[in-house]
């Protein structure tokens, strides 16, 4: 080891208090960064494990052809098979044994209370081993028309044992007993799932399949080749069928359930970035302040022979110290960091599913890497400076001023604040979100510049109300003011924090007021829709019928959903009643009409047909799963507020969707009441008539709104916890950064408490300093925040009127919290100060 | 008050008129204080007690290590008066006044100022008592930073909440010769100029004693003669109470009276010093304790 690196490891290690917060900063991003991962890798490897298990056995599974498998994470729904098709299936040569299997999802009662499993209640027909992964635990398996077998761990968790009853419903109702519980490969149930065994026919009848069935499982023979009989399946069934090896067809469904685990994974992974860029200021402006501190000490070294290559590499060793060492810290919290953020991603209605978590090496390396390049990165400036010192100043008596900022780097950031505001409000008004990308990257790196320019006038404006606390709000001020690159650094880190969290208070805000605009359109009394709030409805056909049947109602409409590919891209279309929706809805129609719908046109939001420059009488190319790629009649254009009431731009009728579609659930139904029926009462009948089917809501208009709106809620409650995570950083910042010039202040403050300052004010003077950077963070932060999130919002709006919304209680929100935050992030520092001996801090150096 | 005496005024920055009788402030030993100031009669030496410590034992560190910095001593600080203290390296000066500044606690005596027991005061009393009671000045770094000169001026005051007497701040600043430094900040003074406005942030509140450690330790000659003979025509003039650590027997020359501290006690003092009557008495002191 050579003396020089000697000195790093004892300087690391001698500074280690100074260093804590630091290693404390890079730890916390990196478990953030490792929690992700951790949990999306155990997340995907849990839903693999999960399907293959159920289709373990299996080699070929005979399904009908589908044009895609899957669209938005949702897999499309397949026609059922014909009931003689089993026949036919056993008949070719190399076919072993078959089993018919119906399969899909619904709801589970127990005691008149749902089920709500995490992720879904799958009902299925039971099938022995070697078909499938099931293995009774207790009883026997279900027979007949009111048997059921569920899953052990389902029945332990609702208590369930043996002869209790449970009403299961898909398409239609059941009540059934339980007769057998059952574990699933080893396992006591599904991750996340509730698992409903009944036989064949009751399946057939639970999921509305009359004789058809929903798969035909295929078993080859001793020593036939899979995919050669195979291929003998499909050429003797025919292009309608699709015959699929078993294991392939479950990594595509699992692969369906991973894609919203990809948008996790890379949600999460840009809030931990944040963290980490937050942490990285953090960083800098420790190593920045504690070089400072030691400037002559650094001096001493170089006048003693150390080149100021030397000094920079023994700066860049202890950063690759405090890095290794905090990212190592890390990695090990990031397994509980993945829990905790299972747990919180779970509360925000994500299906995730439960098991041992899975650590990965790459989950390792890049854990590691990540925290350690990002010491090294932000450690850089201040090794530069560091190498700078010039030997003379070990000589020098007095500290020497803070270095202002160069005039190069100050022309870039004006150059840089000067292209980046007018190229933000081009792209928002020219609708490039791409633009706006590229502006606020620009805004960023302009604002990272000038913060030691812009931080120190901002606090002296903010200041002024600090001042009224009389000599300690003054010198609180003064203090934020003398040492601008150390201030800008810490506001800096804290309000990018704060600008990303009220970007997505605003953009949340916003999205709830357009998918609110519209809606007084609808004119129903009442709705009801499907609990999950999920995209392809999930309503059983059964409820409406109900509804219809009420001598109360007066009309019913229903509404569905689908996903369909424009050229590729998955889009999403509604289907509607032509005939009923008039009578719920106000629907402005610009050309042709609804009526005009029938089993083969569509309408067009106008937005729609102005983009792609279709009018009436024009065809669209659209492919949907069931049918592949089909020429649609435009039969008319739709005002964009009738659009938005209906939810999207696309809109087929019920006819037409059953042709492309094989989904048979709903959306919403819409309910219009007898004129003078009274709307509680009518309820009460509502809700009792769909009382066996758990997800079927009724809902007024406001509870409808409120629906919507919880779905968005949920999802910003999540991003802005995690985002308060780097805010929690950014905090910690403001105590580091105070923490260590406590130490260089300490004469100072000696001074004070020897002319008078009682320990109370020394207290307040230093949380003073950190609500003020606080608050100077708030200003920052929240107008930065508010910019983006309108420049983002007119972008894009595209073709549609911009609608911004600023939810102004969670803003002052946001600054009362930040705010506070600064107060306690002063705590420790403040105590700190006013531990400090009188005498000792004056005789101190 | 209404009327203030009139006192010398210390020419700044460099001494343009001289004095009255105060001309020749580099001439050691010139100014034994009875001849200075005509005007004044000499101080009665048994006047009433501003201050007082009694017995008092103030032990740093433990065990082996442990150095008993005052063993016992015992000093009654005359109102009115400019006392000097005076003694050995590490005799317990700076302790000595740090005690009786209620800067530092002791282990056992009393520590009187006026009728108030140091011992039985809080904290934050005994700071309140320091910003209203007392003042402090030090060798060096007497000055915040961040703050003017003005500002530095009033800080025990505005740390109080309250403004200082903008008559009695005015007679200070020129008696203090600072009038065209007052907006500037401390790094923009010169060293003498510093501890001009730190003798003047202990005098603002009109304290009853002033503290000084060693106040002219990093001054010229010219400088500190300036700062001494202010010291001293505030006890005459304002009837001010002071108390200076010193090592220079020059500086203890323009004091009424020199207490010598040696190994943590007082062993000898004189009224009247001059340079060479201090410097004759540290002579014998030393042989004393040396021998
Ligand atoms: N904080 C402390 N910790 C330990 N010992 C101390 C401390 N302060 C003073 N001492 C010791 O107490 C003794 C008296 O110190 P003090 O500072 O009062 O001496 P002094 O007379 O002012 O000396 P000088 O003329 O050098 O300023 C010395 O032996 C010193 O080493
Ligand atoms: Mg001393």
């Amino acid at each position: 080891m050579t003396p020089m690196w000697r000195l790093t490891l004892r300087n690391a290690l001698a500074h280690r208090s100074r260093l804590a917060l630091t290693w404390l900063a890079v730890a916390l991003g990196v478990a953030f960064v490792a929690g992700s991962l951790v949990l999306t890798d155990t997340s995907s490897h849990l839903l693999d494990a999960q399907f293959r298990t159920t289709s373990a056995g299996v080699d070929l599974t005979v399904r009908s052809a589908a044009a895609f498998n899957s669209a938005m994470g949702v897999e499309v729904q397949r026609d059922p098979l014909p009931a003689d098709l089993t026949e036919r299936v056993d008949a070719v040569p190399g076919v072993a044994r078959v089993r018919a299997v119906a399969a899909g999802a619904g709801q589970l009662q127990v005691r008149g209370r749902t089920v709500a499993p995490n992720g879904p209640t799958l009902v299925g027909s039971w099938g022995e081993a070697p078909f499938t992964a099931y293995a009774l635990r207790a009883g026997h398996a279900p027979r007949g028309a009111d048997e059921v077998v569920l899953d052990a761990a389902t029945a332990r968790q609702q208590r369930i044992a043996l002869g209790d009853r449970i009403t299961v419903s898909a398409t239609t109702s059941h009540t059934l007993r339980v007769v057998g519980l059952t574990g699933i490969g080893g396992q006591e149930g599904l991750a996340n799932s509730a698992v409903v065994l009944v036989d064949l026919p009751t399946g057939q009848s639970l999921l509305g399949l009359g004789s058809r069935v929903s798969s035909i499982e295929v078993l080859a023979a001793e020593g036939v080749a899979v995919p050669g009989l195979s291929a003998r399946l499909t050429a003797a069934l025919g292009t309608q069928y699709a015959v699929t090896n078993s294991q392939d067809a479950a990594a595509a469904s699992a692969d369906a359930a991973k894609e919203s685990i990809r948008y996790l994974r890379i949600v999460l992974l840009a809030l931990a970035g944040a963290g980490l860029v937050v942490g990285a200021f953090l960083i800098a402006n420790t190593f920045g302040i504690v070089l400072t501190q030691r400037a002559r000490e650094l001096a001493l070294l170089r006048a003693a022979g150390a080149t100021s290559r030397q000094v920079f590499g023994s700066v860049v060793g202890e950063a690759l110290l405090v890095g290794l060492a905090g990212s190592a810290g890390g990695t090990l919290l990031g397994v509980g960091a993945a829990r905790a953020l299972r747990g919180l991603a779970r509360s925000a209605g994500l299906a995730l599913p439960d098991g041992p978590l899975t650590v990965t090496g790459s989950t390792l390396g890049i854990a590691l890497a990540a925290g350690t390049v990002v010491t090294l990165l932000a450690a850089l400036g201040p090794a530069r400076r560091a190498a700078r010192v010039a030997p003379v100043e070990a000589m020098r008596a007095s500290e020497p001023a803070p270095s202002a900022p160069r005039r190069g780097r100050l022309t870039t950031g004006w150059v840089l604040l000067g292209l980046a505001a007018p190229l933000l409000v081009a792209a928002g008004w020219m609708r490039s979100i791409a633009g706006v990308g590229l502006g606020a990257a620009l805004l960023l790196v302009a604002l990272v510049v000038l913060g030691p320019v812009l931080a120190p006038r901002l606090a002296r404006l903010v200041g002024r109300p600090v001042e009224r606390l009389g000599v300690p709000g003054r010198l609180a001020r003064e203090s934020t003011v003398r040492n601008p690159r150390r201030t800008a650094a810490t506001v800096t880190a804290l309000a990018l924090g704060l600008a990303l969290i009220s970007f997505v208070s605003v953009l949340g805000g916003s999205v709830k007021a357009i998918s609110a605009a519209g809606t007084e359109a609808i004119r129903a009394d009442l709705l009801v829709q499907s609990s999950g709030e999920e995209m392809l409805g999930g309503l059983s056909p059964e409820v409406v019928g109900r509804v219809d049947r009420l001598p109360d109602v007066a009309v019913v409409s229903r509404a569905r959903f689908g996903h369909w590919l424009d050229q590729g891209a998955t889009s999403a279309l509604a289907a509607v009643d032509p005939v009923t929706l008039p009578e719920v809805a106000d629907i402005t129609m610009t050309a042709g009409s609804l009526s005009a719908l029938g089993n083969d046109g569509i309408v067009l939001a106008a937005s729609a047909a102005t983009e792609r420059g279709l009018q009436v009488g024009d065809t669209l190319a659209m492919t949907f799963p069931r049918d592949g790629e089909q020429l649609l009649r435009v039969a008319g254009v739709m005002a964009d507020e009738s659009a938005q009431a209906l939810s999207s731009r696309y809109i087929l009728s019920l006819d037409g969707y059953a042709r492309h579609y094989s989904e048979d659930v709903d959306a919403t139904v819409y309910v219009k009441l007898m004129g003078g029926v009274d709307q509680s009462r009518a309820r009460a009948a509502l809700k009792a008539a769909v009382a066996d089917f758990p997800n079927a809501q009724v809902r007024d208009q406001a509870e409808a709104a409120a629906g919507r709106a919880a779905a968005i809620e949920q999802v910003i409650g999540l991003v802005t916890v995690l985002l308060g995570f780097a805010v929690l950083i950014a905090l910690l910042g403001i105590t580091n950064t105070l923490a260590l010039s406590i130490v260089e202040r300490t004469r100072e403050i000696g001074l004070l408490r020897a002319v008078g300052m009682t320990r109370t004010q020394l207290r307040w003077m230093v949380r003073a300093e950190a609500v003020l950077v606080a608050a100077v963070a708030v200003v920052g932060g929240i107008v930065l925040g508010l910019g983006l999130a309108v420049a983002t919002l007119a972008a894009l709006a595209a073709d549609n009127p911009v609608v911004v919304s600023i939810p102004v209680g969670q803003l002052l929100a946001i600054v009362a919290v930040a705010v506070l935050g600064g107060l306690a992030a002063g705590l420790l520092p403040a105590r700190r100060a006013a531990q400090l001996d009188v005498l000792a801090s004056i005789a101190t150096q | 008050m209404t009327t203030i005496p009139a006192i010398t005024p210390i020419p700044a920055p460099e001494p343009t008129t001289p004095g009255r009788a105060t001309t020749d402030h580099t001439a050691p030993g010139h100014a034994a204080p009875g001849h200075a100031a005509p005007g004044h009669a000499a101080p009665d030496p048994t006047g009433p007690i501003a201050a007082r410590a009694v017995d008092v034992v103030k032990t740093y560190g433990r065990g082996e290590a442990a150095v008993r910095a005052l063993d016992g001593a015992s000093v009654d600080i005359q109102r009115g008066r400019f006392t000097a203290v005076m003694g050995p390296s590490g005799s317990g000066k700076s302790t000595l006044v740090h005690a009786l500044a209620g800067l530092d606690s002791i282990d056992s005596g009393q520590i009187l100022l006026g009728d108030t027991d140091l011992g039985a005061l809080s904290e934050r009393d005994r700071t309140l008592l320091r910003r209203e009671r007392l003042g402090f000045v030090f060798q060096a770094f007497n000055l915040i930073p961040a703050l003017t000169a003005e500002e530095n001026l009033a800080l025990p005051l505005t740390l109080a909440g309250t403004r200082p007497d903008p008559v009695w701040q005015a007679e200070l600043v020129q008696m203090l010769g600072l009038g065209a430094r007052l907006r500037h900040r401390p790094a923009e003074l010169s060293g003498g100029q510093q501890q001009r406005v730190a003798v003047g942030r202990a005098l603002i509140a009109r304290p009853e004693l002033v503290f000084a450690d060693e106040p002219t330790g990093n001054l010229d000659s010219r400088a500190g003669a300036a700062l001494l003979t202010f010291l001293r025509d505030a006890t005459r003039s304002l009837d001010q109470t002071i108390v200076m650590v010193t090592h220079d027997p020059g500086a203890a020359s323009y004091a009424d009276r020199v207490v010598f501290l040696a190994d943590g006690r007082i062993v000898d003092e004189q009224v009247d010093p001059t340079a060479e009557s201090v410097l004759s008495h540290l002579a014998r002191l030393d042989a004393q304790v040396g021998g």
